[in-house]
């Protein structure tokens, strides 16, 4: 069963009628994954025994005539760097390769209540250090809208399971874009919510002080429903936000007048495809027909923005890796002239090439002499870009960007210049560095009929507008 | 600045990595690029701005006592597991 041309509210609409059941789904599902992933590769691991069991357990409820919870029966992937307990979780790295978790990660855990049923955990670029999905220990996951194309990243495989309708929902993280780029580039919609709005409890640290969840799905509305479950205050992460969720899918359609929308001047690179471009402008246009006021804005920080980033997610990850010494989990290696012997030995063989040059960068820019040059200088650059989305926010309420320069890059294209793959990020880094919540909503396809992303930015905690105008924009845009 | 191979063997002692020969030079020199690229940073004068390290300051964080309570989803590997065995910690140099 093919998932494409279902969304999660009809799917539990027709359980609650009876229509289908949650066993037939599931069963379904697997079937379209045996099938469809053989080319497409999204996933790591699957938990088909689990979902069938869960499946089962709702039939019975249908069955009770008990009332079914929002999620009930739907289908969800997992990005393989968030823990589910006594299933293995590799964060696409072979130093994890044989780690299975004692616990569950909060958000997964809140899905898992809300009725979802989690069919299995996706490819991602190795600790999700990446822009394509190209990095996992393991194997390369394809853009289902073209096989010869990455599926961005480091989210690839939890965009493409939502993308090849072999699951109806996807968690995903996002630390520099790993959601909305891969979002972008399969067509799909992504969403990196505030920092603190959803618990990191049980998700693997790449860079602490910027990584978030957030949901794939192919509706703005799906969204909604998901973040309403995976948003809200967590004891057991000390960054959790203690701010009220409000049910984000209520008043989508709520209308947008009066909206000021700001199009910043310094997103405008040289070397954006200029079908992209052309692109962008026309969503400018769907704005400006939706009523919204449409101004251009400065964010004169923008050009620093990958280079702090590539210093402060480098540092922390240098930090946050060292706990891969070969003591606690999976691999070991060496050890015959002792401890530090060991953890090198382990270090060197279980960790991928990309992973090693971030690591090497990250402690560079915090050892002795460098510290302040590069690291420091860094986190004061993270203070102006803050300062200048801070300024443009008392001018409007939302941020309109092209998601990516261009669309989905060939395999391969990349790969040899990790320079070129940082810089694919630059329209989704700034907002991680000022913690905002950002989305990626689908805009159409260029002539080759690769799928381009627009996305929309707003100020901390305003999700609900940001998902309102994400919806808006959806419905209008599919009516040209 | 130029980041030579001597300076990726170091910093691959820091981080307790180890690099293969061949690996030295093509890791040397895309570091190097990249930190040719991260030193735009010094065009800019930050010696009046306070660094940013966390971005929701105003937002309470969580603090709790540090009792162990059960949670949903979690295992009792803490009980079983009672230590983990390591190779000769202390070496001759």
């Amino acid at each position: 069963m093919n998932l494409k041309n279902i969304t999660a509210d009809k799917l539990v609409a027709l359980y609650q009628n009876r229509d289908l059941s949650a066993t037939e789904v599931i069963t379904g599902v697997f079937d379209e994954i045996e099938s469809n992933d053989k080319s497409v590769r999204a996933f790591l691991t699957l938990c088909k025994d689990r979902a069938l069991e869960e499946a089962r357990r709702i039939d019975g409820k249908i069955a009770a005539g008990e009332a079914l919870e929002p999620l009930s029966g739907v289908p969800v992937a997992i990005k393989d760097n968030m823990v589910l307990r006594d299933v293995p979780t590799t964060c696409g790295s072979r130093i994890l390769e044989d780690y299975v978790p004692p616990y569950t990660a909060t958000a997964i855990e809140r899905l898992r209540g809300a009725g979802a049923i989690i069919v299995g955990k996706t490819n991602l670029d190795e600790f999700a250090m990446g822009s394509s999905t190209e990095n996992s220990g393991f194997f390369v996951t394809r853009n289902p809208h073209d096989l010869d194309r990455v599926p961005g990243g480091s989210s690839g495989g939890s965009a493409a399971a939502v993308a090849a309708g072999m699951s109806l929902i996807a968690l995903g993280s996002d630390t520099g874009g790993s959601i909305r780029t891969p979002a972008s580039f399969c067509g799909v919609v992504g969403i990196k919510p505030t920092y603190g709005r959803v618990s990191r409890y049980g998700l693997v640290a790449y860079a602490s002080s910027l990584d978030q969840i957030g949901p794939f799905a192919k509706t703005v509305r799906e969204c909604a429903q998901v973040l309403s479950v995976i948003c809200g205050f967590d004891p057991y992460d000390s960054t959790s936000a203690d701010v009220a969720v409000e049910p984000f899918h209520k008043d989508l359609d709520e209308p947008l007048k009066h909206v000021r929308i700001g199009v910043p001047k310094e997103y405008f690179v040289p070397g954006m495809d200029p079908e992209v471009r052309a692109r962008f402008e026309d969503c400018v246009k769907v704005y400006r027909d939706l009523g919204c006021r449409i101004d251009e804005i400065s964010l004169p920080h923008t050009e620093h923005a990958v280079a702090a980033y590539y210093l402060i997610a480098t540092a922390e990850a240098s930090s946050n890796l060292a706990r891969y010494d070969g003591v606690r989990y999976g691999l070991r290696k060496g050890g015959e002239t002792g401890l530090a012997e060991m953890y090198r030995k382990t270090r060197m063989a279980g960790f991928g090439k990309e992973v090693k040059r971030r690591i090497l960068l990250g402690t560079y820019a915090l050892s002795a002499g460098y510290y302040d040059a590069y690291y420091l200088k860094a986190l004061k650059v993270r203070t102006l870009i803050l300062r200048d989305f801070q300024n443009a926010f008392e001018q409007v309420d939302l941020i309109l960007t092209p998601t990516c320069p261009t669309v989905a890059f060939r395999i391969g294209e990349k790969t040899s210049d990790p320079l070129s793959m940082y810089l694919s990020d630059i329209f989704t880094i700034t907002c991680n560095l000022a913690g905002l919540p950002g989305i990626s909503v689908p805009a159409g396809k260029n002539s080759a009929g690769l799928p381009i992303g627009v996305q929309l930015l707003g100020n901390h905690f305003q999700e609900a507008l940001l998902l309102r105008a994400a919806h808006h924009f959806e419905k209008a845009f599919l009516l040209q | 600045m130029k980041i030579t191979e001597a300076d990726v063997e170091y910093v691959a002692r820091l981080a307790n990595l180890e690099v293969a020969e061949d690996e030295k030079k093509e890791l040397a020199d895309q570091l190097s690029r990249i930190v040719d690229y991260v030193e735009q940073l010094n065009r800019l004068d930050v010696s009046a701005v306070e660094p940013t390290t966390q971005i929701l300051e105003d937002v309470k964080h969580a603090t709790r006592d540090d009792r162990v309570v059960a949670r949903t989803g979690s295992s009792d590997a803490g009980k079983t597991i009672k230590y983990f065995k390591v190779p000769k910690v202390i070496t001759e140099r």
